[in-house]
Formats: C-alpha cells, sequence, structure tokens
C-alpha cells in the first residue's frame, strides 16, 4: 500500500507539490496524470526516494520511508522516466547488480533473471552493454531489473516512452497482471488511453495540487458533463 | 557557420559562468580566491626558485635551462596525455559531435571545435601554472611587463598548442587502425612508444652527467652549451622554448627570437596537418569507435563467464558483491580509466626504481633534512594526483545510473564506504611502495636505523585515509552526474580545489615534520643523543591533522549524499 501525507515539496520559492495527499491499496493499478512540469516526476521520485519531501510523510507497505527507508524500498519496484543504466554493464549484469542490492542469493537471482529475460523477450542482447541499446531496450531491462526482487508495490514513471507495439503490449499486460496479484501499482503517464484501459483509479496532477481522484466510473460520470472524451475532462482541469 | 556556433558556445559559457544568482556568485569569487592564491604561490614559488638557483647555487644560466627544458619536456608530455586521453572523449564520444554530424556542418569546421573545446578544458589549469610560473621566472630576470604577454602568445601558447595537436593526430591514428588491430594492442603499442621516448629523452639528457660534464667548464659552462646538446634535442620544442628563454634571460633578445619563430612555424603547420588529416580520416575514425565498440561488445563477449562475473558465488554479503564487481567493470571496460591508471603506475615504478638506490653521500644535515623533504614531498605529490584522478572522479561517474543505488534498499554509507575501501586500497599499496622505496636509500644513511623507515610507513598509512576521504568527499560535494568523462570531472572548479586543498595539507605535513627531521640528522651526524620525545608531538599532530581531515572529508561526503538526486 502507497499512502502520502500531506506531502509538499519546495525547490527554493517554487513549490513543486503541494500538500499532496493519497491512497493507493494493495491490487490498485493507480494512474497519475498531468501536463509538463505538474509534479507527477516530483511525487515519483519523493516515493522512489531520490528527494526528500520539504514537509509531510511517505508510507510504504506501512514503512515511513524518511525513517525506515531500507525497508520501505525493500518491497519497492521503482521504473524511473529516463532508463540510465550503466554503460559499461551488460542487461544481465545490471539485473543481478539490482538483485544484490536487493539482498537475493545468487540462485535466487539467477532463477528471477531467466524468467524475466524470457518473460521481456530480452534474451537475443541482455548480454550486450547496454551502451549499445535502443531507448526502448533500456525501458525493458529497467522494467526487467525493477520486477527482480518480488515487489509489493510499483513505482512507474512513463513507462511506456520508446516502447514498440509489442514491446509496449508486454509492459502493459506483465503492469495489470501485477496488480491483479495483489500488488500497488502507481504509474505516471501522459497517455490518456493507457491510463484508461489500465487503471483502476486515475489523479490528474495541475500545478503540484490534485485536481482530479476518481475511480473509472467517477471519470466516465465525469466526462458525460463534456463531450464523453477523457481528453477534453482532462484539458479542462489542467487549464 | 564555425563562428556561428562558436557565438552560442561563448554565450553559453558567459551565462554558466556570470550567473547572477548569489551562490553562484559566491562560489565565483571562493574559486577566485583560490585560484589567486594558487596563481600566487606558482609565482613566488618560481621567483625564489630562480633565485636560489642563480644566486646560491650559481649552476649557471645554461645549466639553469637545461632543467628548465626537462621540465618543458615533462610539461609537454603531460598536456599531451591529457589531450589525448580528453580528446577520445571529446571527439569521438561526445554527444554534442553526434548532434553536429546530423547538421549541414563540414567534419573539419566539427573537429575545429571540439579541438578547441578540448584544448582549452583540458589544459586550462596547466596555462594557469604555466603563466605564473613564467611571471615568477620573468620577474627575476627583470623582464617587461608587456614582454610576459608577448612570451605568452608567442611562445607558452604554441608550445602547448603544439602539444595538443601531435595528441589529436597520434589519437586520430590510433583509431584509424584500431578496428584492424583492436584498441587495447594498438593503445598498448603506443604506450610502449611514449614511455620509450621518454626513456631515451632522460637517458640522453641525463641531468647528473650534464651537471658533470657542465662543471668541467666551471666557470665557463654558458659558452660551451651547443658541445652539451645531443644532437636530437635541437628538434624538439622544450630546447626551442628553453633556448628562447636562455638567450632572453641573457639581454640576447636578436638570438631568442628564431627560437620563437621555429616554434610559430611548427605549430602552426602542425595545426594545418591536424586539419589536413581531420578533414580526411576525422569521419572515418569517428565511425571507426563504432566498430571498436563492436568488437568488444558482442554478444558473445557478454555470455562468457569472466573474472569476477556477476554470476559467480561470492563469500562477501550481496549488496558489497554487487557494489565491488559494479565497480570493477566499470573502471576496467573504459579505456580512458585503466589506461590513466596504467600510465600513472608506471610513473610511480619510474620514481621508485629511480630513488630506492640513490646514493645520498653527504652527511650534512641540512642537505640530507632537504633532500628527504623533497623526496617525502614528492611522494605525497603524487598520491595527491593519483587521489584527484582516481577517487575525485568516483561518485560523479555513478552517473544518471545512480537512481538505481538510490532507490534501492541500500544504506548510502555502504556505497561511500565501499568506494572508500576500493580507492584506499589502490592508494594506499602505491603510497607504501613510494614510501618504502623512497626511504630505503635513508636507511642505508643512517646505518640502517629503521626509524625513518617506520616514520614513511606511518605516513603513508595517514597520507592515503586523508587524501582518499578528501577526494571522495569533496568528489561527492562537487558531484556532476551530467559528465562522464572522468578527466573532465578531475579537472573541474571542484576538482582544482580540492587539489589546492590537498597541497595545503601536503605544506602542513612537510612543516610538522621538517624540526624533528633535522633533530634526527644532526644526532646522527653530529653524533649527538637523540631523544625519542623530539617525535611524539609533531607525530601526535601529523595524526591529528590527519584524522581531522579525514573525518570532516568523511562528513562531507556523506552528506552529500543526502542530497536529492
Amino acid at each position: 500500500m502507497i499512502e502520502l501525507r500531506h506531502v509538499t515539496k519546495k525547490f527554493g520559492s517554487f513549490t513543486a507539490v503541494d500538500d499532496l495527499s493519497l491512497t493507493v491499496p494493495d491490487g490498485e493499478f493507480f494512474g497519475f496524470l498531468g501536463p509538463n512540469g505538474a509534479g507527477k516526476t516530483t511525487t515519483i521520485k519523493m516515493m522512489a526516494g531520490l528527494f526528500t519531501p520539504t514537509t509531510g510523510e511517505i508510507i510504504l507497505n506501512g514503512f515511513n520511508n524518511a525513517t525506515h527507508p531500507i525497508e520501505a524500498k525493500m518491497t519497492v519496484a521503482y521504473v524511473p522516466d529516463q532508463p540510465f543504466l550503466y554503460d559499461k554493464l551488460t542487461g544481465r549484469e545490471f539485473m543481478y547488480f539490482v538483485g544484490g542490492l536487493y539482498k537475493m542469493g545468487k540462485k535466487e537471482i539467477k532463477e528471477s533473471v531467466e524468467e524475466l529475460i524470457e518473460h521481456f523477450e530480452i534474451g537475443d542482447w541482455v548480454d550486450k552493454r547496454t551502451e549499445d541499446y535502443s531507448q526502448g531496450m533500456r525501458q525493458r531491462t529497467t522494467i526487467a531489473a525493477a520486477l527482480i526482487h518480488e515487489p509489493k508495490v510499483m513505482i512507474i514513471d512513463e513507462p511506456m516512452v520508446g516502447l514498440d507495439p509489442k514491446s509496449a503490449k508486454i509492459v502493459r499486460e506483465t503492469l495489470k497482471q501485477k496488480s491483479r496479484q495483489g500488488i500497488a501499482v502507481f504509474m505516471s503517464t501522459h497517455s490518456l488511453p493507457v491510463a484508461e484501459e489500465l487503471c483502476d483509479r486515475i489523479g490528474i496532477i495541475n500545478n503540484g495540487r490534485l485536481a482530479f481522484v476518481g475511480t473509472r466510473s467517477d471519470l466516465s460520470a465525469y466526462k458525460e458533463k463534456f463531450d464523453g472524451k477523457f481528453e477534453s475532462v482532462f484539458l479542462e482541469l489542467t487549464k | 557557420m564555425l563562428l556561428h556556433i562558436l557565438k552560442y558556445k561563448f554565450l553559453s559559457f558567459v551565462k554558466t559562468t556570470f550567473d547572477p544568482r548569489m551562490v553562484t556568485a559566491i562560489r565565483g569569487l571562493g574559486s577566485l580566491l583560490v585560484f589567486g592564491g594558487f596563481g600566487l604561490v606558482a609565482y613566488v614559488g618560481s621567483y625564489e626558485a630562480t633565485r636560489f638557483i642563480m644566486e646560491q647555487t650559481r649552476i649557471g644560466l645554461f645549466l639553469y635551462h637545461r632543467f628548465i627544458s626537462m621540465m618543458l619536456f615533462v610539461f609537454f608530455m603531460a598536456v599531451n596525455m591529457g589531450n589525448i586521453i580528453v580528446s577520445y572523449a571529446t571527439l569521438y564520444k561526445s554527444a554534442e559531435v553526434n548532434f553536429l554530424f546530423t547538421k549541414p556542418v563540414t567534419f573539419t569546421q566539427i573537429f575545429i571545435l571540439k579541438f578547441l573545446d578540448n584544448f582549452l578544458y583540458s589544459s586550462s589549469t596547466l596555462f594557469l601554472v604555466a603563466f605564473m610560473v613564467l611571471f615568477g621566472y620573468g620577474s627575476y630576470f627583470g623582464y617587461p611587463w608587456y614582454t610576459f604577454f608577448g612570451v605568452l602568445v608567442g611562445v607558452l601558447v604554441p608550445f602547448m598548442f603544439l602539444s595538443a595537436c601531435v595528441a589529436v593526430l597520434v589519437l586520430m591514428s590510433v583509431m584509424k587502425v584500431a578496428s584492424r588491430w583492436g584498441f587495447r594492442k594498438v593503445m598498448l603499442l603506443i604506450g610502449t612508444m611514449y614511455a620509450s621516448f621518454v626513456l631515451i629523452f632522460f637517458r640522453y639528457t641525463n641531468p647528473i652527467k650534464l651537471v658533470n660534464r657542465a662543471s668541467m667548464y666551471y666557470p665557463n659552462v654558458d659558452q660551451y652549451l651547443v658541445q652539451f646538446d645531443p644532437g636530437f634535442l635541437k628538434f624538439l620544442p622544450n630546447n626551442w622554448v628553453a633556448d628562447f628563454l636562455f638567450f632572453f634571460a641573457k639581454g640576447e633578445p636578436a638570438m631568442a627570437l628564431p627560437f620563437a619563430a621555429t616554434l610559430l612555424l611548427v605549430t602552426a603547420g602542425m595545426f594545418g596537418l591536424c586539419l589536413y588529416v581531420a578533414h580526411r580520416f576525422y569521419y572515418r575514425s569517428w565511425l571507426v569507435t563504432f566498430e571498436v565498440q563492436a568488437l568488444s561488445n558482442s554478444v558473445e563477449a557478454g555470455r562468457r563467464i569472466k573474472l569476477f562475473d556477476f554470476r559467480k558465488a561470492s563469500i562477501l554479503p550481496p549488496q558489497a558483491e554487487a557494489l565491488l564487481k559494479k565497480e570493477y567493470f566499470i573502471f576496467f571496460r573504459e579505456p580512458s580509466q585503466w589506461i590513466h591508471l596504467l600510465l600513472m603506475v608506471i610513473l610511480v615504478v619510474i620514481f621508485v626504481l629511480s630513488v630506492r638506490n640513490l646514493n645520498l653521500g653527504l652527511r650534512v644535515t641540512n642537505i640530507q633534512a632537504m633532500t628527504y623533504l623533497v623526496l617525502y614531498a614528492f611522494g605525497v605529490f603524487l598520491s595527491c594526483s593519483l587521489a584527484l584522478r582516481f577517487v575525485f572522479p568516483g561518485l560523479s561517474l555513478e552517473g544518471k545510473a545512480f537512481w538505481s543505488q538510490r532507490s534501492s534498499p541500500l544504506n548510502l554509507h555502504k556505497v561511500f564506504f565501499m568506494k572508500f575501501l576500493v580507492a584506499l586500497t589502490l592508494i594506499m599499496g602505491l603510497a607504501l611502495l613510494i614510501a618504502v622505496a623512497s626511504n630505503m636509500p635513508f636507511v642505508q644513511l643512517t646505518e640502517r636505523r629503521p626509524l625513518l623507515m617506520y616514520f614513511g610507513l606511518f605516513s603513508a598509512f595517514w597520507v592515503s585515509l586523508s587524501l582518499v576521504a578528501l577526494n571522495l568527499g569533496f568528489g561527492g560535494y562537487f558531484s556532476n552526474f551530467q559528465e562522464k568523462n572522468p578527466i573532465r570531472i578531475a579537472s573541474s572548479q571542484g576538482a582544482t580545489l580540492t587539489f589546492l586543498v590537498s597541497l595545503v595539507y601536503l605544506i602542513t605535513l612537510v612543516v610538522v615534520i621538517s624540526v624533528p627531521l633535522m633533530r634526527y640528522f644532526e644526532s646522527l651526524f653530529l653524533f649527538l643523543p637523540f631523544d625519542f620525545k623530539v617525535i611524539v608531538v609533531p607525530g601526535t599532530i601529523f595524526g591529528m591533522i590527519s584524522a581531522a581531515v579525514t573525518g570532516i572529508s568523511v562528513f562531507i561526503g556523506l552528506r552529500s549524499l543526502q542530497r536529492d538526486f
């Protein structure tokens, strides 16, 4: 479960995220939308432990990620918006590296890596150094590495960027499957159709504040007030 | 087109440098003070060294300029090797080059842009030092103020530019043949050629032989200068600069000018050759980098089980194992890292071989204490350089992939201390080697008394600990996760500041040990009893200063890891 309690992040005098409170229970697929610069990536980076909130608390699976960061991160899978990898490591080495960081044993890592390589269909190039990877290859390797330790929470920033249709399908199905298995999935995206297709609940952030939170049926009801299109709702809420 | 791009590069530089924010202004002022101080030290050092050599040792103008020639040779090689390694990144690995190749800009124009970028970036600190040294030297000989700028523009800049041109020509040749022979083989061949060239130079310009031969003609040394020079020396640019300075200092500018003219002509010719070669081969050699990369990055190669392979079992805990193996692969798969380390280790080995059998001769307190301090300072200076080059960039080189560690259940102190441990093993190993070798002649001199050797080992321990902490800690504070080139990180403003702090630490240590050292040699040579209490207080101060440097630096480094990423 993910809980954000009155989370604010300021950079100097600029408030990127303003008093954000939100709960994503286990098994829910939450879509986080907003225009560029609305505060999506800042929120996600705070959840992943890359930024410290100025005020407020983030609780991941019952652990405050400021006071108990190790316990909180142990059950989290994070996929950043830009899949930066160590150029000089191969994809497989990167996955073993991440497995080690999650204190997994060699046998456990090996089984998980083989399974993920097959699942994400990356076997043809996983043994090449990542410096030669395309954006899509990097993205698939990053997502595969994030799942190596059987997480209970997934925090994903723009997972579909740079993926070809086949890879996008694999990722969509994987995320949906993880959500069905009881994992809380928090995904930011710019793609309104993807959000509508995958998410149980959607939040729209604008200027650091939540402008809308609701289930798909809430969204459908809201859409009726406009022309029935999600795009119109989104543009109205983020004006 | 070239001017158009240069204009925007210049604007970008001005906007970054003269950012009106208070933080940038304070940082700029701090840097100005530090660089100003550094320049002042270089000026005073050069002036006093020239005064001492000319007035105290009286070795004569000719011999002094032959030593200057040797130093210029080392300087030329330093600029040259620095440029080879940096230009590999700027000419072949830069994202800007990829961008420019997609625009209607000629290959030669791209080459000129990146060559200048490379030259200015990798040589700017050396340039400041060289100018201030020239300023100190020229002030002693009473150069008029305007001549400094003349010598700077007409001699010093062309000299460094020539070195950079040679570097880029060597690099383009390497890239040309690397696809056929393999990058490692070609680099090893080039390394061997460079090492042989350095050895041949010093074999034929041996300073001890030179002093002996020059002293045969004392005090008319200057009149016999031509016959001392080996023939090939006439063709080396360091000799042209040294001869230019020699005649200028002698008050014979007409004799000096031909050397400057030769230097300028050769530099212009070499730059012309660079442009021609770049016009013919730059783009093709740029394409070769992909071939070279493909050769070393095949799926088959990746599947082979290697030394320290991630798939192999380990006795270490998983996090420590993952961090250590990652460090190993990232270092040894980056040519600019292992090649530079190899060069530095060769330098240390040359130093160790040179000093271990040094015949110290005279049993005179001042001379032996001074010799000890010079050797000691040089040894610590080597450690400072090694730490700056290989430890300072450690955290920055995590790059943007650092998110994988920052977001994982890993105590960030572990990341810091793992890097600390790896760096300490390297720096301490080399520092102990230097300490043992440089203390051996003194153990012989003191009839096998081990005190100086013990001190050497004690010092190597504390100095390596402090330098690793200082460079890793400050490297974290000044971390730049955008920059992938370790040499650019190690020559950034933050790195220069760290190096200056290291030098202040070095000078403090030399001051602390100088008095007990004098007392020790005095007691030996004058057969006086030596009170061991004399070393207790300085030894404690030494340890306390080093512990303080270590503690503060570790604190700074650990704090830096808490920052937003």
